[in-house]
């Protein structure tokens, strides 16, 4: 049945991608600035006609229509079409640099998890001791801070100051290693390769941390709000009145029911990772989409633009139907 | 449990501890901007006397040594590793490492020879460039008149690239007169022209020789994949948007005769790396990460010239800065109240306080650099109480005493719109207009590209801005910056005044065909002239290029036309 259900809501996914490819086909064209002015450059030396016939190579010289006709056709043709100024197949260049990314989000997502769910708890469980006071301060800085700025302090610390951590890239270059899924972290246990993990690993760190410290402050207060609603509940006192042992009773009756909203949470925040990505991957030189989809949007590189944001959108609503799954594991009385 | 829910109290506090130590790692902003006034002055005497004393001597105290690995920070993407698709000098930059051109430029923008013998105009249409013998390629193919025009033809042809899909190169426009190539011999190639075309030898410094055979055997898409050229340095790995690394190609020719050390390069070992943050390319310099960067904001100078292990080092650029003032529109329609701005504005001032003195005024429309800059225009100088008596001879007077000039009841008051890049310059003007009874103020556009067409349709007041152009010929700054519009073309790309003087149209034109220097000469002096005279713009000053390196980076210095000639660059160890 939830197979079922599953297949139903991926199916449902498609109108909402054809509506997201037509919404950023027609934001990009509203934008002012011609993709081909730009391209050019700053200088002259620009031969008659040259415009022209690059505006004609772009299909830009037809009317609106026909162009949102041509692209949408190479859409559900799986053709994305061509960067205007990279001078390569879309998918090729998301394909490329879509690894980095996930590999990034998801180290965001670790990290912000395994910060958040002990500080949410322990603050619920203690609530208003100095320890909740001091999370709860803490979750309110996490959440104020830009993630750029962040950053750049990270770096400056672990990496200028006490040289920890390097500053960019994702490995290091001698690493040498072989490439199955594209996630450096992954491939290196995949191959045994124990530098290239250490290295992928040390890259990995501060850009996670950047990118979860927001996540994590957030989730942190979700959790605690939730746990304290949980904790006051009839069947949690129940539990401790038949004299279970309060960690069990914390970790198996309680935080179960209150991962409800806070699995709500970090889906939506799959969103917010994603759109952080950008300002992330660029303060640390980490080639992924993200930096991709700036750029593409400052060059008015309307078919780069139009294919990473439907990848976003299709990794928010695969996010969402995974915690939509979720939900009905936790409690078994949502159905999907 | 109990421990357990200790562990977890204590590492979730501790991370709470480092999250403050980290925000009380970051001065606060007055301390910051203190610091940064008072080193400024010293920073700049230091740069310019270790610059000028690499220029001079060549050989420093160590010879060249061989070896090592060098990164670059780069400051944008590299777009493509296909030399005839794309416009953009990062891209360029990495690009020359790998592949070599019939001539080259020397880091003041001066053309000498490269893979060409010898170079000869035959006749005003016909350039005859002879090349080097027992020049190879990566793959150890020789080069010869065949790949010349191998090269040229896929640039000028219609279509002539075929990845992803059929187009015409993006650099035809560089090299819009060459009309074909004749092989006259293995070794020597003609390249015919439609019109005299006095900047070929600038231009051509842009166009880098591809092998034909090996191209022909992978195809375009396998090229681009694996590129190979007759460069310094060949191609390894690498993806676009991380990082490219290169090697030693110990078969190497030796470069330009003109550019020493002649012979393979010295490094082992290159890698481009992409780093857009300006302030994550200081953090990776002074964490020793990479040797060079590009792109130094000026701001962070006084910080980096702290570091014993970092050298700053600057050179002229090729972007002039002006305030272009839109002719076309109140108040700058007058051409009194545009002179009147030019008196008004304290150039000398903004380039000692904002530039923190690297950069100098310009009296004109184009750099003092330019090969055709006429020497014999002065700057019009900071002249308070003659900009005043202009602007009343135009009606501006403060009538009703609110500080402020006002004609017919209305207020002496405009925008000026910029840049992120050129902010606090746009901002020094403003200010000291304001200080004039002005009401100038300034609005920074988050993306240029929204800005420029207004720009270009006449609907903004006020631009501050620079205009790059690496050729050194006035051919790029005056066909864009003050040939009125025509659509289409490269005229009027960058007329954001709204300039139009049929004259200068004229002159401008004669100026793009005329083969002989001196009347060259003469064309863009009365060109200049007008221009000054007509003061479409405030002219300013011409910032410097900024760039950093480790302290054991070797005979490297700043280009004027940014690029970076790693060939002749060595690593102390």
């Amino acid at each position: 049945m939830r197979a079922v259900k599953v297949l139903e809501r991926l199916l449902a996914t498609i109108p909402i991608m054809l509506g997201v490819a037509i919404v950023v086909f027609l934001f990009m064209r509203l934008t002012p600035g011609d993709p081909v002015d730009i391209m050019m450059g700053e200088a002259g030396y620009v031969s008659e006609g040259e415009i022209e016939n690059l505006r004609r190579e772009f299909n830009l010289d037809k009317p609106l229509h026909v162009q949102l006709y041509l692209f949408l056709a190479g859409v559900i043709r799986g053709d994305l079409g061509n960067s205007y100024t990279k001078h390569a197949p879309v998918s090729e260049l998301i394909a490329e640099r879509l690894p980095a990314t996930l590999e990034l989000a998801l180290g965001a997502l670790i990290f912000g998890l395994v910060v958040a769910m002990p500080i949410g708890i322990v603050s619920a469980v203690k609530q208003y001791s100095v320890v909740d006071r001091v999370s709860m301060a803490g979750a309110f800085l996490g959440i104020s801070m830009p993630a750029f700025w962040l950053g750049i302090i990270l770096m400056l610390l672990f990496s200028v100051r006490l040289q920890w951590l390097p500053v960019a890239g994702r490995i290091d270059y001698d690493a040498s290693l072989q490439a199955v899924t594209g996630l450096h972290v992954l491939d290196s246990i995949l191959t045994g390769n124990k530098a290239a993990l250490i290295s992928s690993l040390r890259h990995l760190a501060l850009p996670s941390v950047s990118l979860g410290a927001a996540m994590a402050a957030t989730v942190a207060r979700i959790l605690r709000s939730s746990m304290l609603e949980v904790l006051r509940q009839d069947y949690v006192t129940l539990a401790r009145a038949k004299g279970l042992v309060e960690f069990l009773v914390v970790t198996k009756h309680a935080l179960r029911n209150a991962l409800i909203p806070t699995v709500t949470v970090v889906g939506l925040q799959v969103g917010v990772l994603l759109g952080g990505n950008m300002i992330v991957e660029t303060v640390f030189g980490w080639p992924g989409l993200g930096r991709l989809v700036v750029q593409a949007i400052f060059s008015r590189d309307f078919p780069l633009v139009q294919g990473a944001v439907m990848v976003y959108a299709f990794t928010f609503v695969m996010a969402n139907l995974i915690v939509d799954v979720l939900y009905t594991y936790l409690n078994p009385k949502i159905t999907l | 449990m109990l421990t357990l829910k200790r562990t977890l109290v204590v590492s979730a506090s501790l991370l709470m501890v480092l999250a403050l130590l980290a925000g009380c790692a970051a001065p606060t902003p007055e301390v910051v901007e203190k610091v940064v006034e008072k080193v400024v002055t010293q920073v700049v005497k230091e740069t310019v006397e270790v610059e000028v004393e690499k220029v001079v001597t060549a050989t420093p105290l160590a010879g060249p040594q061989q070896g090592g690995t060098l990164v670059v920070g780069l400051a944008a993407e590299i777009m493509t590793l296909d030399p005839a698709d794309h416009r953009e000098r990062t891209t360029e930059t990495v690009i020359r490492n790998m592949f070599d051109g019939l001539v080259t430029r020397t880091t003041d923008g001066r053309v000498v020879l490269e893979l060409a013998e010898s170079a000869t105009l035959v006749d005003d249409t016909t350039w005859e460039f002879v090349l080097k013998e027992g020049v190879t390629f990566h793959n150890g193919e020789a080069l010869t008149a065949e790949d010349v025009k191998f090269t040229f033809d896929r640039i000028i042809s219609e279509n002539g690239i075929d990845y992803p899909d059929p187009h015409t190169s993006p650099r035809k426009g560089l090299v819009s007169p060459l009309e074909s190539v004749e092989i006259v011999d293995d070794y020597t190639v003609r390249l015919h022209l439609s019109a005299p075309w006095p900047v070929a030898m600038q231009m051509f410094v842009h166009q880098q020789i591809l092998p034909k055979d090996y191209f022909e055997e992978v195809g375009n898409e396998g090229f681009i994949k694996a590129p190979v050229g007759c460069g310094p340095f060949k191609f390894v790995e690498g993806s676009l948007g991380d990082q490219i690394v290169v090697e030693r190609f110990d078969d190497y020719y030796g470069g330009a005769d003109e550019l020493p050390p002649v012979g393979p390069p010295l490094l082992d070992r290159v890698i481009f790396k992409v780093l857009p943050e300006a302030s994550t390319r200081v953090a990776a310099l002074r964490a020793g990460e990479v040797n060079i960067i590009q792109q130094v904001p000026s701001h962070m100078i006084p910080l980096l010239a702290t570091d014993p292990n970092v050298r700053v080092v600057s050179g002229p650029s090729t972007r002039p800065t002006w305030m272009e003032m839109n002719v076309n529109k109140p108040p700058f329609d007058d051409a009194r109240v545009r002179l009147a701005m030019n008196y008004a504005v304290d150039a000398d001032t903004i380039v000692e306080t904002v530039l923190g003195g690297l950069g100098i005024v310009i009296p004109g429309s184009l750099s003092p650099y330019n090969n055709f800059a006429d020497t014999t225009l002065k700057p019009y100088g900071y002249d308070p109480d003659k900009a005043l008596e202009l602007l009343a001879e135009a009606g501006w007077t403060d009538s009703d005493g609110d500080g402020f000039l006002d004609k017919d009841g209305e207020k002496l008051a405009f925008v000026v719109d910029v840049r992120p890049s050129d902010k606090t310059n746009a901002e020094a003007v403003a200010g000291q207009l304001q200080e004039l009874g002005i009401d100038a103020t300034v609005r920074v556009w988050g993306d240029y590209n929204v800005l420029r067409p207004l720009l270009l349709d006449g609907e903004r007041t006020a631009f501050v801005g620079g205009w790059g152009d690496s050729a050194f010929d006035p051919v790029g700054h005056f066909e864009a910056k003050w040939h009125s519009l025509v659509e289409g073309t490269g005229n009027g790309r960058g007329n954001f005044s709204g300039y139009n003087n049929p004259r200068v149209d004229e002159l401008i034109e004669a100026g793009e065909v005329e083969p002989d220097v001196e009347k060259r000469h003469e064309l863009y002096d009365e060109a200049q002239q007008i221009v000054y005279a007509e003061v479409p713009a405030v002219f300013l000053f011409l910032p410097d290029t900024i760039e950093a390196s480790t302290a054991n980076v070797q005979n490297w210095t700043v280009s004027a036309d940014g690029r970076l000639n790693l060939h002749d660059v060595w690593l102390t160890q």
